[in-house]
């Protein structure tokens, strides 16, 4: 779940715009030069991943994949997070201009620390890998329905229900992104697993 | 101070009319979109997975793209950063006028900007019927009980921050294509980078804006091969294998295949930098339209926050 313009106030959209910033230069000084273009490779995949719905009951979801993008960039998650959705804001308008610092905390804080705990448990046979891709998908996505929510939940009282709401939204998608995630890792693993951030 | 809540019982028939009311706006959007949606489909014979070329339109001559483009973004991304910080209804109508204008004005067509209404769709439906429902209870104001509901009284101060806040979100989603939408997606990017932004930055963006389509075709090809045998996704574990091989094949063919271009870049002496012939010439012109936008802008700001004090 993406955020609009103009849902937060003007000062949390400007306070989160201003750590995002940090966060990408930091994102950015971690980064080589020449691994820039494999950064852009695995956003623009990721853009087109978010793309694929897959069907949930009566309605489908969409993938958002953030414990993905830490596992294959590992630092530089943030980056690429923080630039897929600047894209995704002007092409589609998922999120939005002003909305971009706050959509980028809520997804690139969860890309960022699911790649360090990729790497930490994921050991070296199919089975760790598969079990910690499950438990990054799962990780990712509730710590950004957490952040959401906490994000709503100091905008004001106004929000408290919509933050409810929202978190319990993301129950059935932090299911889904567990086992697509878990499957991913164990394809990427048997098939080309230098490509897993090293 | 006034402790006194006006409540309202509303008699059946009024409340089936304002729920209906309150949700045809969503639920006609989305049935448009649907439709739209079933349309493509039936084309084609797979989801809709269009990615809108942003800058298709950039060839036009309009108030727009005739504007220094490094003095366009700064400014427009400062209004929308005003229109965001808005309270007043009346002043985000205004706002929402503004932009169908500049819509207007900047030559493309409206479908592109309907498109970006349609995708908050979702997100701004559940503001517009949760908070009216869940905001709290502030001293002297009204409150509507519905019939059968009467656990959940309607805020309809809830009501109205739910449409400001909507108002200000299609303001500034509408602003967005004379931002973007009217100049070449590397001259946006070489003014972006005049503007601050790393360079390394605006070489991603511009990267993995060529990737996107070029990824896509890929994906549409591998869908089309799964179909051809059979696949038909469902809720189920089965699909869920298919569809993370099947993500797992994208990342990294697009891997394989980029690093090829890639290694072909460096070879031709690609340095993290691609030579652009973009050159911006400012013109006293360029700056007047930023001056007439700031003012309109602050103008509409301090009317936002003077003018309910000055009213009685």
């Amino acid at each position: 779940m993406h955020i609009s313009d103009g849902v937060l106030p003007t000062s949390i959209s400007a306070a989160s715009f201003a750590i995002t910033g940090i966060g990408v230069a930091l994102s950015l000084r971690q980064t080589r030069q020449e691994d820039l273009p494999k950064i852009a490779v695995v956003t623009s995949s990721f853009f087109v991943a978010a793309l694929i719905h897959l069907p949930l009951g009566p309605t489908s979801v969409h993938l958002l994949l953030p414990g993905i993008v830490g596992a294959l960039l590992g630092p530089a998650a943030f980056l690429s997070i923080v630039v897929g959705l600047f894209l995704q804001s002007i092409l589609f308008q998922y999120g939005g201009l002003t909305a971009l610092g706050a959509n980028g905390l809520m997804m690139g804080t969860p890309a960022y620390l699911c790649g360090l705990l990729f790497q930490s448990i994921r050991g070296n046979t199919l089975k760790t890998n598969s079990i910690a891709g499950a438990i990054t998908g799962a990780l990712g996505i509730f710590l950004s329905a957490v952040i959401l929510a906490s994000l709503l939940y100091l905008s004001g009282e106004n929000f408290f229900g919509v933050a409810k709401i929202a978190l319990a939204a993301h129950i059935p998608v932090i299911v889904i992104e567990a086992v697509i995630s878990a499957f991913i890792i164990s394809f990427i693993f048997r098939v080309k697993p230098e490509m897993l951030y090293h | 101070m006034d402790h006194t809540l006006n409540i309202i019982n509303v008699p059946g028939w009024a409340a089936v009319g304002i729920l209906l009311l309150i949700a045809s706006l969503p639920l006609s959007l989305l049935l448009t979109f649907t439709r739209h949606k079933a349309a493509k489909k039936q084309d084609s014979g797979r989801p809709d997975w269009s990615v809108p070329s942003i800058d298709a339109y950039a060839s036009q001559t309009s108030f727009f793209h005739t504007w220094d483009t490094r003095v366009k973004i700064i400014t427009l991304f400062i209004c929308c950063f005003i229109i965001v910080s808005l309270e007043n209804i009346a002043s985000c109508l205004v706002a929402l006028t503004i932009s169908c204008l500049s819509v207007h004005f900047c030559k493309i067509p409206w479908h592109r900007a309907r498109n970006r209404l349609l995708a908050m769709t979702g997100f701004l439906s559940m503001f517009l019927i949760v908070i009216p429902f869940t905001s709290p209870t502030q001293s002297g104001e009204t409150i509507l009980l519905f019939p059968l509901l009467s656990s959940f009284p309607f805020h309809v101060n809830g009501f109205y921050v739910a449409l400001v806040i909507i108002l200000k979100a299609c303001s500034v989603a509408l602003l967005m294509e004379p931002m973007f939408g009217t100049a070449s997606l590397s001259a946006t990017l070489h003014a972006l980078r005049r503007l601050g932004l790393p360079s390394s930055i605006t070489q991603m963006i511009m990267l993995s804006h060529r990737y996107i389509f070029v990824f896509l075709q890929e994906v549409i090809r591998m869908y089309r091969g799964m179909k051809v045998r059979g696949f038909t996704p469902k809720t189920d574990i089965p699909t869920m294998r298919t569809m993370g091989n099947f993500l797992g094949m994208l990342f990294i063919r697009s891997y394989e295949r980029t690093q090829r271009v890639h290694e072909a870049m460096l070879s031709r002496g690609y340095h993290g930098l691609i030579p652009t012939f973009i050159r911006f010439e400012l013109s006293m012109k360029d700056i007047a339209k930023g001056v007439l936008w700031l003012i309109i802008g602050i103008t509409l700001f301090t009317v936002d926050r003077f003018a309910p004090m000055l009213s009685p």
